[in-house]
């Protein structure tokens, strides 16, 4: 097939979770045949066993379509799937910039969420061309002509020749990928222009290195080309191009309004940014694309080995990840209780979740996690002003003016029934209620400010366990307000352990120290000593649980003549003690640290 | 060789906690006896005495000893008729050298034998009987699914002892679903007053995958004692036996004077044993200065299928070199309240048995006796956390 750009369409789906983009990918590329039925599996584009098992998406990833339309002609549809989840969109953002168009995907028996809403608002002002589908509609809950009303009230599109599909079933797809070609403009690049290559997303092959996931819009590169890099200077010579099928699959050239991937020699993953420009080395363009706005980590929390020995394989996979995930930031850390470790800055807490997941699975690391805390802006008596991300570098109270802490606005959409408990929700949460619009009879969204420490832990739990999953939600940061935070201290047997301890409101200090404290009582284990756990603000404690002296270890059973599995269980208990911490003279094992964060208070 | 194990895997009905090998009653039981006694003629014919060459095992380097204890343990031995354990026993007497005062002993549960089949057993040389009884209320037996009451128990005994039996042991357990100290200790009591001359008091242990662990943790219909109050329970019971004449000569075992359990001792002394019948383990020095422990296969078809086949049903073989003969001779020895002989330690490896656990001599669990490694009160109780320092 000869290339010409007139025959390209670059676009992009946009749905919130569970709404069936992923679906609707594998029945395109089924369409197309793009995939044998041998090599297909459920969510295809979704190559992580994290994004299969939760049914999300987390990192773009793309395919390469060919696509005969009725008019005859063949058409390379060219797909950038996009994260569904509030925490990810940076990651939205940046395929989304590579694309001329986007499918949005809404839910027959559910309408438009949160989350969707703020990704249409980044592709328009992307200026991209929106495509609403409407799928699910043989559900016998499904209202698609609600939900088309809604579209065109909420988002104000038109939604008459929105597509009614089932991706489940396979119903509408052919429909789908016509107007994606029908609707969609083709790219307008310049074949002819000095290289301009913009780069949405980057991969660690063990095979051909560092890869560069790229959206040519002007010239063309091949093997062979040497090519630059526009935010550094830097000058690399290609070893391969190539478009996804989704797996990798070299071709000669990649021209204007292409989507594939680089090789090229570049030895270290840090040398490849997310954002940057690619151009001939030896014909540059004059100036790059617009890059990606920087992303500010909103939570972070320590990582630790929990083997104290495999740090140094703890910072290689963070290299590694750091490479296709530039959204995460570390940096070297110590803790008294846990030792060497790595200070992580995260987009939210489901992304942090999925890093230390991905770094366990991928990496086969055991880790250790120290509960998630935002920034917070601290004042001192002497006029200076520190940012705090770690709550065991947070002066003594004399030496602090006031602090502030980081404030979001945020947007909840919820079915009515789910009003009263959610606003219940927000107002535990110190929430302040803004307004709340009626999208139509049954539907409405409720904007409160949050105090960004309150939602990092359990907010989003809460809130689909209080609207049966139905509320979705979605946040911006609004900025920084001064607030009543104090540092709340854990004590076992006397000793802090630096690594429980975090920053709190006044009022929340209690509930939060007591629950804490009681759940510690629960994971540390008994010890041949008492234990006292000390929940403290400063030097006052206010709240204490005791964990009891061990009274028997001994396996008081008799096993017969089996010796080997009586010494196998006493290596199992080696192995256990192993993985402990010492805080001070306590024990703890490392779950304990985990078990902790998820409490609610 | 110095004991025999034979393992009978049947039961009227497994109890719900028991991990054991053990399964309901079924058509291979009438051949299992059979297959025993292949299994020893064999082990015998290719070793002289001992398992075959392939074991790594050349045979005696002397005369073997006279084997003087030999146990049938289940499951419930009991449970097959009377003349096919006789049937084992000859054949272990015909392959076997067993010396004259050797203590012969059979696990029974109650409703399992009558009053012919003991004074058979007896009769044909089995000299010590041991009872699961675990407790006499019935109420807390039905909750873990034992099949028999209190009173099915005496009448066992009472049966156990017409037959002529007079070394007998009881088993009974704390820690049971719903069970109180108050409730252990009448059965305690009641196992006294029937002036049996051995107790043995396990603590139940709670296994994954039995039915009284998917009760407990899963569908929550039971709840165990917790923590401590299965340790005051124990502590109870150790006290409540001193005083009624049983000295505790290992971590669960309580005996009248000159009634210690044998066999029992030849697993805490590491000695060697042979172990025959499904599941059944065997330890016995090897080749140079090695230690072998095998593990019949766990199933009795595949156990059934290799013994057709005239192969041994060795279906694991482990080699223990010198520090971890030591490290098991001390795991075992410690059980017993008198603890490791230091001399016959050094005899037997060379070492003095505090050179060669150094780091352990710090802690505050031992007794300053001079001639046994021995732990204290204290120190019987924590036996794991002090192994786990070891090494």
């Amino acid at each position: 097939m000869n290339y010409d750009q007139h025959f390209v369409r670059n676009f992009s789906i946009i749905a919130h979770i569970d709404h069936g983009k992923s679906t609707l990918a594998d029945r395109m590329m089924e369409h197309n045949q793009t995939v044998s039925e041998r090599d297909m599996a459920a969510q295809l584009l979704d190559s992580m066993d994290i994004e299969r098992e939760r049914g999300i998406t987390i990192k773009a990833s793309a395919v390469r379509m060919n696509y005969k339309h009725t008019d005859g002609q063949t058409y390379i549809l060219n797909l950038i799937d996009t994260p569904g989840h509030v925490d990810f969109t940076y990651e939205v953002s940046r395929a989304l910039a590579a694309c001329e168009g986007a499918v949005l995907v809404v839910d027959a028996t559910q309408g438009i969420e949160a989350q969707t809403l703020a990704n249409v608002y980044l592709a328009v002002d992307g200026g991209l061309e929106i495509m609403p589908v409407i799928n699910k509609i043989d559900l016998a809950s499904a209202d698609p002509e609600r939900v088309a009303q809604e579209i065109e009230d909420v988002i104000g599109l038109p939604a008459d020749e929105a597509p009614r599909i089932s991706a489940k079933s396979g119903i509408g797809t052919e429909q789908v990928l016509q107007q994606i070609v029908d609707l969609i403009p083709p790219p307008k690049g310049d074949e002819n222009a000095p290289l301009k290559a913009l780069i949405f997303d980057c991969y660690y092959d063990n095979y051909k290195g560092a890869l560069s996931y790229v959206r040519v819009f002007d010239g063309s590169v091949k093997q062979g080309d040497r090519i630059a890099s526009m935010a550094t200077g830097n000058v690399f010579e290609v070893t391969e191009v190539g478009y996804f099928t989704p797996s990798l699959r070299a071709c000669d050239c990649l021209r204007a309004g292409e989507v594939g991937y680089i090789a090229a020699s570049i030895k270290s993953v840090a040398e490849t940014k997310v954002g940057d420009t690619l151009t001939a080395a030896d014909n540059p363009a004059a100036e790059a694309l617009p890059g990606y706005k920087k992303v500010n980590s909103m939570v972070y929390c320590g990582i630790y080995p929990a083997d104290g020995a495999h740090y140094d394989d703890l910072r290689d996979a963070l290299d590694k990840l750091k490479l296709n995930d530039a959204s995460l930031s570390y940096e070297k850390e110590v803790s008294v209780a846990l030792g060497y470790g790595f200070r992580c800055g995260f987009l939210g807490l489901l992304h942090m979740e999925i890093i230390t997941e991905r770094l366990e699975r991928e990496f086969d690391l055991d880790l250790v996690t120290t509960a998630p805390s935002v920034v917070y802006h601290v004042n001192l008596t002497n006029g200076e002003k520190l940012e705090i991300d770690n709550p065991a570098n947070l002066p003594s109270v004399a030496e602090i003016a006031f602090m502030e802490e980081p404030i979001v606005k945020s947007s909840i959409m919820t079915p009515t029934a789910y009003v009263g408990p959610i606003m219940e929700l927000c107002t535990e949460k110190r929430g302040v209620f803004l307004d709340m619009v009626y999208q139509d009879k049954e539907r409405v969204t409720l904007h409160y400010t949050l105090p960004l420490n309150e939602i990092i832990y359990d907010f989003f739990d809460q809130l689909k366990s209080r609207s049966r999953g139905y509320a979705s939600f979605d946040y911006e940061l609004e900025g920084y307000k001064k607030s009543d935070l104090v540092r709340l201290d854990f004590l076992l047997n006397g000793d802090i352990c630096d690594a429980l301890s975090t920053i709190v409101h006044r009022d929340r200090a209690y509930p939060k120290g007591r629950a804490v404290a009681e759940k510690l009582k629960d994971v540390i284990p008994r010890q041949q000593f008492e234990i006292p756990v000390q929940a403290a603000i400063g030097s006052k404690v206010i709240a204490r649980e005791t964990v009891r002296a061990v009274r028997k270890d001994v396996l008081a059973k008799c096993y017969g003549g089996d010796i080997t599995r009586k010494k196998k269980l006493l290596e199992k208990q080696k192995e256990g003690k192993k993985r402990m911490r010492q805080v001070g003279s306590v024990s703890v094992p490392s779950d304990a640290f985990m078990s902790v964060l998820r409490i609610n208070g | 060789m110095n004991a025999i194990y034979i393992h009978i895997p049947y039961c009227i009905r497994k109890c719900d906690y028991c991990d054991f090998c053990s399964v309901p009653l079924n058509d291979s039981a009438v051949r299992y006896a059979d297959l025993v006694r292949k299994e020893i003629a064999l082990s015998n014919r290719r070793g002289g005495g001992a398992p075959n060459k392939s074991l790594g095992f050349v045979g005696a380097r002397v005369s073997p000893p006279a084997v003087n204890s030999i146990f049938f343990g289940g499951g419930t031995p009991t449970i097959l008729p009377a003349e096919q354990l006789i049937g084992i026993l000859d054949e272990i007497r015909s392959n076997f050298t067993v010396s004259p005062d050797a203590e012969i002993s059979v696990e029974c549960n109650p409703k399992t034998a009558n009053a012919a089949a003991l004074a058979a057993l007896y009769k044909a040389g089995f000299n010590r009987l041991s009872i699961g009884l675990q407790s006499t209320n019935d109420a807390l037996l039905a909750n873990v699914g034992r099949v028999h009451t209190c009173a099915d128990f005496l009448q066992t005994l009472t049966e156990t002892r017409a037959a002529g039996f007079t070394n007998i042991n009881v088993d009974v357990m704390h820690g049971l679903p719903g069970q109180t100290q108050e409730q252990y200790l009448d059965t305690l009591c009641r196992v006294c007053d029937l002036n049996v001359p051995h107790i043995s008091a396990y603590a139940l242990i709670l296994e994954k995958g039995t039915p009284l662990y998917r009760k407990v943790e899963i569908e929550q219909i039971l709840t165990l004692p917790d923590e401590d109050a299965v340790a005051d329970m124990q502590d109870a019971g150790i006290a409540y036996l001193a005083q009624r004449g049983y000295a505790r000569y290992e971590i669960s075992n309580f005996a009248k004077a000159g009634h210690a359990c044998r066999h029992n001792l030849v697993y805490w002394n590491n000695e060697p044993y042979l172990g025959f019948g499904v599941a059944a383990h065997s330890s016995l020095p090897g080749e140079g200065r090695i230690w072998l422990r095998t593990a019949n296969a766990e199933s009795i078809s595949t156990y059934e299928k290799k013994l057709r086949k005239n192969k041994l049903p060795t279906a694991e073989t482990i080699k223990l070199n010198l520090s971890e003969q030591m490290f098991e001779t001390v795991m075992l020895g410690l059980r017993k309240v008198e603890g490791v002989d230091r001399r016959a330690f050094e005899n037997r490896f060379g070492l003095p048995v505090d050179d060669v656990y150094a780091e352990a001599a710090h802690l505050d669990c031992w007794t300053d006796s001079a001639t046994h490694l021995q732990l204290n009160a204290h120190g019987l109780d924590m036996l794991n956390t002090v192994l786990v320092s070891f090494r």
